[in-house]
């Protein structure tokens, strides 16, 4: 039976996959919107560069490795999990599907992954080439930099992938959630150094954010990525982004309860 | 007399629609509450990361961060008018597909007014709120003196501004009748109008801004008459009186577009009701 539940999960995969590839306008759109946003960030920093090579112990090159990555995690880092499950509460759907004998929520993990996966050939390689082609070639600072890099992206994917979980439950009390969508979307491009790493940021709004789950998204991995890390940072940074992984996770466990409790006393 | 009475019907028609669109808000309050926490967090993030950067930085192109402020903050309120203006060019492929042009085209009012006029988008107040907080800021940073020669500047920028980002929309959405497709182009545009009139113009390569500011007059929104008005250097010599000339821009845009959009008019096919 368990083998069997396997299958479904792996089938709601696959079936993702060919529906992502079905919308090639979105596909082209995205590229577009993701290319204009990387190619005038970069410009932002080159103009910020022009009177100082290094500053905070950056160099523009740096920068620029820095921008092309972040512009590819931004895709990875996409989820429509929120949307998804506003949708199915709005229409109702949400007691059908819960009342199938499978765990929604890892048919919504199945189906992030699937999203991911054609994503990963539709748009990522192709802003790969864009920014390798007009910024710079982002070129990791090692292969140990390369390796932690991927496990602290691994980590940073479900910390990612839990918030948006946890936030699109709201929907289950909160009709009216795009509006919310976009604050979080907002708040994530700021809080996470996906557009200015924290670096730069002021000393006291720093240590905050360091502490909030947010950093570990982009911040994190980009970090390793540059060789922007002391060993003592590298350390305590992926022992906090564990432990970001686990108490989210433990939210997650515990609202999941809660929602489903809720749904099958409304839904009989 | 009788061009007169026509404007007034204009006027009085057009009050009317504002009036149903704040009566709208009113009877509604939910549905604006959360868009008057998105929008303006947009926007304040959005001039957040300037402050953090130029703090650590001192300038960007030899623009100070009141100057920046001074600079975002039109940009935005300008964006907001052409928001609550000029929005439905953005949705126009949808229009022409559904044939909704019919109702527009039965009506004793000119298509265009009625298009744009009739379904004023209130909500856009969510933005202009945080671009006026941040202007004002900016104001405050730079000195500005609240002279009635500056008031009438700032006047005339804004009404510039939002007739060359409202022009544009309607040149774009125009494009709908030949095509007969309803993609949406609205956020990418608005994504370039986003980068090129918040920060500095002069911080893109030159090539880029050559055709910013003569082919697609998006130069003119912003960057020229704010660096004109603030006297920092733009790159571009012999730019005198560059608010006046944002002003007849905008004049000039939004005629082309309205000249654009009832030739494309013509081409429309209604679907069949």
């Amino acid at each position: 039976m368990k083998q069997k539940n396997g299958n479904v999960y792996f089938y709601v995969y696959k079936t993702q996959i060919l529906k992502s590839l079905a919308y090639k306008f979105d596909v082209y759109g995205n590229i577009i919107m993701q290319t204009i946003i990387m190619i005038a960030t970069a410009f932002f920093w080159k103009a910020l560069f022009r009177n100082a090579t290094m500053v905070k112990g950056v160099t523009v090159d740096t920068m620029m490795t820095y921008t092309v990555i972040s512009s590819m995690l931004s895709v990875v880092l996409t989820t429509g999990v929120e949307r998804r499950i506003t949708d199915s509460v709005q229409k109702g759907t949400i007691a059908i599907d819960m009342m199938r004998p499978v765990n929604l929520f890892k048919v919504f993990f199945a189906e992030n992954l699937g999203t991911v996966t054609a994503l990963f050939f539709q748009n990522l390689l192709p802003i790969f080439l864009i920014g390798s082609l007009f910024i710079k070639l982002p070129t990791p600072s090692g292969l140990p930099e390369l390796l932690l890099f991927l496990l602290s992206l691994l980590l940073a994917f479900f910390i990612n992938w839990y918030l948006s979980v946890i936030f699109g439950m709201w929907a289950f009390s909160i009709i009216q959630m795009d509006a919310l969508i976009q604050v979080k979307k907002h708040l994530i491009r700021l809080l996470s150094g996906s557009m200015i790493p924290l670096w730069f940021f002021p000393e006291w709004l720093r240590s905050i954010l360091e502490c909030l789950p947010f950093a570990y998204i982009y911040q994190m991995p980009l970090t390793i990525y540059v060789g922007q890390y002391t060993k003592e940072s590298l350390v305590r940074g992926l022992l906090v982004q564990t432990i970001w992984v686990v108490v989210l996770f433990t939210i997650f466990r515990f609202m999941e309860k809660r929602v489903t409790d809720k749904v099958m006393i409304q839904g009989g | 007399m009788k061009y007169i009475k026509t404007l007034t019907h204009y006027f009085e028609v057009t009050f009317a629609c504002i009036r149903m669109a704040i009566l709208t808000i009113v009877e509604y309050p939910s549905s604006i509450a959360g868009w008057l926490l998105s929008n303006p967090l947009q926007f304040i993030v959005g001039f957040a990361t300037i402050q953090f950067v130029v703090q650590e930085f001192g300038e960007i192109n030899g623009w100070s961060y009141g100057q920046l402020a001074f600079l975002y903050g039109l940009s935005v309120i300008s964006h907001a008018l052409s928001m609550i203006f000029f929005i439905q060019g953005w949705f126009m492929g949808y229009y022409v597909l559904e044939g909704e042009f019919d109702r527009y085209l039965t009506r004793p009012l000119g298509v265009l007014y009625q298009f744009f006029f009739t379904q004023i988008n209130i909500f856009g107040i969510t933005d202009l709120l945080p671009g006026i907080v941040v202007f004002l800021y900016g104001c405050h940073k730079v000195g500005f003196a609240w002279s009635l020669q500056n008031i009438l500047c700032i006047l005339a920028l804004l009404i510039g501004a939002t007739l060359i980002r409202g022009g544009i929309y309607i040149l774009i959405g125009t494009t709908s009748f030949f095509t007969r497709s309803a993609n949406d182009f609205g956020q990418y545009t608005q994504e370039i109008f986003d980068k090129t009139t918040m920060y500095p113009l002069s911080m893109y390569p030159e090539s880029l801004q050559f055709l910013l500011t003569y082919l697609i007059p998006i130069g003119w929104v912003s960057f020229y008459p704010v660096s004109s008005m603030l006297g920092v250097d733009n790159g571009l010599t012999g730019f005198p009186g560059a608010i006046g000339l944002t002003f007849v821009i905008g004049i000039a845009v939004i005629v082309v577009a309205g000249i654009f959009f009832n030739y494309g008019l013509k081409k429309y096919e209604s679907a069949g009701n």
